[in-house]
C-alpha cells in the first residue's frame, strides 16, 4: 500500500509540556482517516508537524519528505484547511483566486469559479465581509481547486453553526472524494465525522490510545446491554467501559471471545463517538 | 521570477496606505499651491531660474519621501508580525511559498516597491503643481518648472537616491523585520527599546556616545553620505540677496555622489549586517508558528 504520512516515535514538547510522546502512525493512499481527541491531546501538534510548521523530534516523513525543511515544495502536493479564521479579511475572493492561481501550479482557475458559484459567493467581496460560514467555504473551493495528493483538515469547522458544518462536510464529500484523494483530518467533534472516515486515530495526552480502520472496529470492539443479574459475569470478561444510563448497563469490550459475549446478550459494534467516549473516559462513568 | 511579483502585488493590496496616503499628499500639495500665497524673489539669470525651479522641485519629493520613511517604518514593523497575529499566516504558509521569497517580497515592496509609488506620486503631483505655478507665477517662473531636461535630471536623482537609499536603510529595515518576525506583542516598542536601551547602559557604564552615534548617522545620514554636501562650492547658484539668500546648485548632476558613497566602508558593513538581519528574519518566520 502507498503510503502518504509515516510518523515514528514523532514527538513534541513545549518547555517541560508533552504535547505528543513518541506516536507512531501512518496514512496510506486513499483512505480518509480521523485523528480524534480532546482538546489539547496533541492534535493540532501532531498536524502542524507534518505540514512542516514545527520542529520535532522523531521520525516524519510526507509524501516521501521530510516536511519541516521542504514545506514549500510538500505545499505542491498537500493542501491545508486550518480553523477559519485564517483567510486575511482584507482578502477578496477575486484576489484570493487570483493570487492563488498565480502561485499554485496545480491550482485550477476555473474549478474554484465553479465551486464559488455554487456556494454563491461574489468575487468582489472582501473575507471580513462574509459570515464565518461563507469564509470556510471560499477555503474550501480554494483547496478544493488544487490537485493535491493530500488533504489535511485541522478542526476546519470550529465555530460553525450547525448549517454552516454541514454545508462544509456535503461539500467536501460531493465535490472532492473520490478513490485517489487522501485527507487527514483532525477533530474532538466525532459525530460529524464519523461516516466520512474510513480509519480512525484516536488520540489523549500526546499518546495514540487507538488506531484502526473503520472495518476493523468491528471484530475488535463490542457493545453490549447488561441485564441486572449478569453484572458480575460481564464484569469477569474485563469491559474497559461501562456506562449506566437510565437504568441501564452497557459495558464496552476490546478483543472478548464471541461465545462468552452471545452468552450475556445480543453485541453489538459501538460507533466511533460511543467508542471515542468509552476509549478517553477508561473505567466507569 | 513571475511568482515574487505576484507576492510584491500581494502587498499592495493588503496595505492601501501605500497608495492612499501618497494620492492624499499630492492632493494636499496641489490644494496648497493653487490656493496659498506663491511669493517668489525676481529672479534674473536663466541660471538663476534654472537653479529655483530645482529647489522647488526637490523640495516637493522631499516633502513625499518624508512621509515615506515614516510609513515603510511602520510597514517593516508590521508585516510579519499582524500575519501572525490574525493567524492568516497559515493561509500563507499553506501555499508553496517558501518563507525566504515571503521575506524577500516585503523587503522589497519596502525598498523598491513603495519608493516607486511615492516617485510616481511625486511626479504626478509635481507636473500639476508646475502647471498651476506657470499660471498664478506667469510674470516671474512662468513655464520654468516645466523644463524637459530638468525632469530627467531629477528622475535620475530619485532613482539614484532609491537605489542607494536601499543599501545604506538595509540594516535598518532588516532590524525591523526581525522584530516584526519575532515580538509576540508591542512590535513598536521592540523595535525601539533594545537599540535605546543599549545606548542608555553604555551613556551610564561608559560615559560614551559610539551607539548613539552609530545610530544617528545611519538614520539621518544618508544625506551626507549620497549626495555632495559641498554646498557654497563652485558650481552654485545664489538665489536672493543678504542674510535671506539661499545656494542652489546650477545643475543636479552635481548632487550625487555615487563614488563616495560606493567606497564608504560604512555602506557595505551596513549591507553586510542588513543581509545577517533579513536572514534571521527568515529563519524566525520559518520557525516561529504559535497556536
Amino acid at each position: 500500500m502507498n503510503t502518504l504520512i509515516e510518523a515514528r516515535q514523532l514527538s513534541k514538547r513545549y518547555g517541560s509540556q508533552v504535547a505528543l510522546d513518541k506516536v507512531d502512525f501512518s496514512v496510506h493512499a486513499g483512505r480518509i482517516v480521523g485523528l480524534i481527541g480532546p482538546n489539547g491531546a496533541g492534535k493540532t501538534s501532531a498536524l502542524r508537524a507534518v505540514l512542516g510548521l514545527t520542529t520535532y523530534d522523531g521520525e516524519l516523513a510526507v509524501l516521501g519528505r521530510e516536511p519541516f525543511a521542504n514545506r514549500a515544495e510538500l505545499m505542491l502536493d498537500a493542501s491545508f484547511i486550518a480553523d477559519v479564521a485564517v483567510l486575511p479579511g482584507w482578502l477578496k475572493v477575486d484576489q484570493a483566486v487570483d493570487f492563488t492561481a498565480a502561485i499554485h501550479p496545480r491550482f485550477r482557475r476555473e474549478r474554484a469559479r465553479e465551486l464559488l458559484a455554487k456556494a454563491r459567493i461574489a468575487g468582489n467581496r472582501r473575507i471580513r465581509e462574509l459570515s464565518k460560514g461563507m469564509k470556510t467555504q471560499v477555503h474550501l473551493a480554494l483547496t478544493m481547486a488544487i490537485d493535491a495528493r493530500l488533504l489535511l483538515l485541522d478542526e476546519p469547522t470550529l465555530g460553525l453553526d450547525m448549517l454552516a458544518r454541514r454545508a462544509f462536510y456535503d461539500a467536501l464529500v460531493e465535490d472532492y472524494m473520490d478513490e485517489t484523494r487522501t485527507i487527514l483530518i483532525t477533530t474532538h467533534q466525532v459525530e460529524e465525522v464519523e461516516n466520512l472516515l474510513t480509519d480512525v486515530l484516536f488520540i489523549d495526552r500526546g499518546r495514540i490510545v487507538l488506531d484502526s480502520t473503520i472495518e476493523g472496529l468491528g471484530a475488535r470492539f463490542s457493545a453490549l446491554e447488561i441485564p441486572e443479574q449478569r453484572l458480575e459475569a460481564a464484569r469477569a470478561l474485563r469491559p474497559f467501559h461501562e456506562r449506566r444510563t437510565l437504568g441501564k448497563t452497557v459495558m464496552y469490550f476490546e478483543n472478548a471471545p464471541a461465545a462468552a459475549l452471545a452468552a450475556l446478550g445480543e453485541a453489538r459494534t459501538p460507533s466511533v463517538s460511543d467508542l471515542f467516549v468509552a476509549k478517553l473516559s477508561g473505567g466507569v462513568s | 521570477m513571475n511568482r515574487f511579483i505576484w507576492l510584491v502585488r500581494r502587498e499592495l493590496w493588503e496595505n492601501r496606505a501605500i497608495w492612499t496616503i501618497p494620492a492624499f499628499t499630492a492632493a494636499a500639495l496641489i490644494l496648497a499651491t493653487l490656493f496659498g500665497r506663491v511669493q517668489i524673489e525676481e529672479l534674473t539669470s536663466v541660471e538663476q531660474m534654472r537653479a529655483a525651479s530645482a529647489l522647488v522641485l526637490i523640495g516637493f519629493g522631499a516633502v513625499f519621501f518624508g512621509i515615506m520613511s515614516v510609513y515603510s517604518t511602520w510597514y517593516l514593523i508590521d508585516c510579519l508580525y499582524t500575519e501572525r497575529k490574525d493567524r492568516s499566516i497559515l493561509f500563507w504558509k499553506s501555499l508553496p511559498i517558501a518563507d525566504s521569497a515571503s521575506v524577500l517580497a516585503k523587503l522589497c515592496t519596502a525598498l523598491v516597491a513603495i519608493p516607486l509609488v511615492y516617485l510616481a506620486a511625486t511626479d504626478a503631483a509635481t507636473l500639476v503643481i508646475a502647471f498651476i505655478v506657470s499660471v498664478r507665477a506667469r510674470a516671474t517662473l512662468g513655464g520654468a518648472l516645466f523644463q524637459p531636461g530638468l525632469w530627467l535630471q531629477l528622475q535620475a536623482l530619485w532613482m539614484y537616491g532609491i537605489a542607494a537609499a536601499a543599501l545604506w536603510y538595509l540594516p535598518l529595515a532588516g532590524w525591523l523585520l526581525v522584530v516584526s518576525a519575532w515580538a509576540r506583542r508591542a512590535a513598536t516598542l521592540w523595535a525601539v527599546m533594545p537599540p535605546l536601551a543599549v545606548v542608555l547602559l553604555e551613556k551610564a557604564f561608559l560615559g560614551s556616545h559610539a551607539v548613539a552615534d552609530l545610530l544617528g548617522d545611519r538614520i539621518a545620514g544618508f544625506y551626507g553620505v549620497a549626495f555632495h554636501a559641498n554646498r557654497g562650492a563652485s558650481g552654485m547658484v545664489r538665489l536672493g540677496d543678504g542674510a535671506d539668500s539661499i545656494v542652489a546648485p546650477a545643475s543636479l548632476w552635481q548632487l550625487p555622489d555615487p563614488g563616495g558613497f560606493l567606497s564608504r566602508p560604512a555602506t557595505w558593513t551596513g549591507v553586510l549586517v542588513g543581509a545577517a538581519l533579513v536572514y534571521a528574519a527568515v529563519q524566525l518566520r520559518w520557525r516561529r508558528v504559535e497556536s
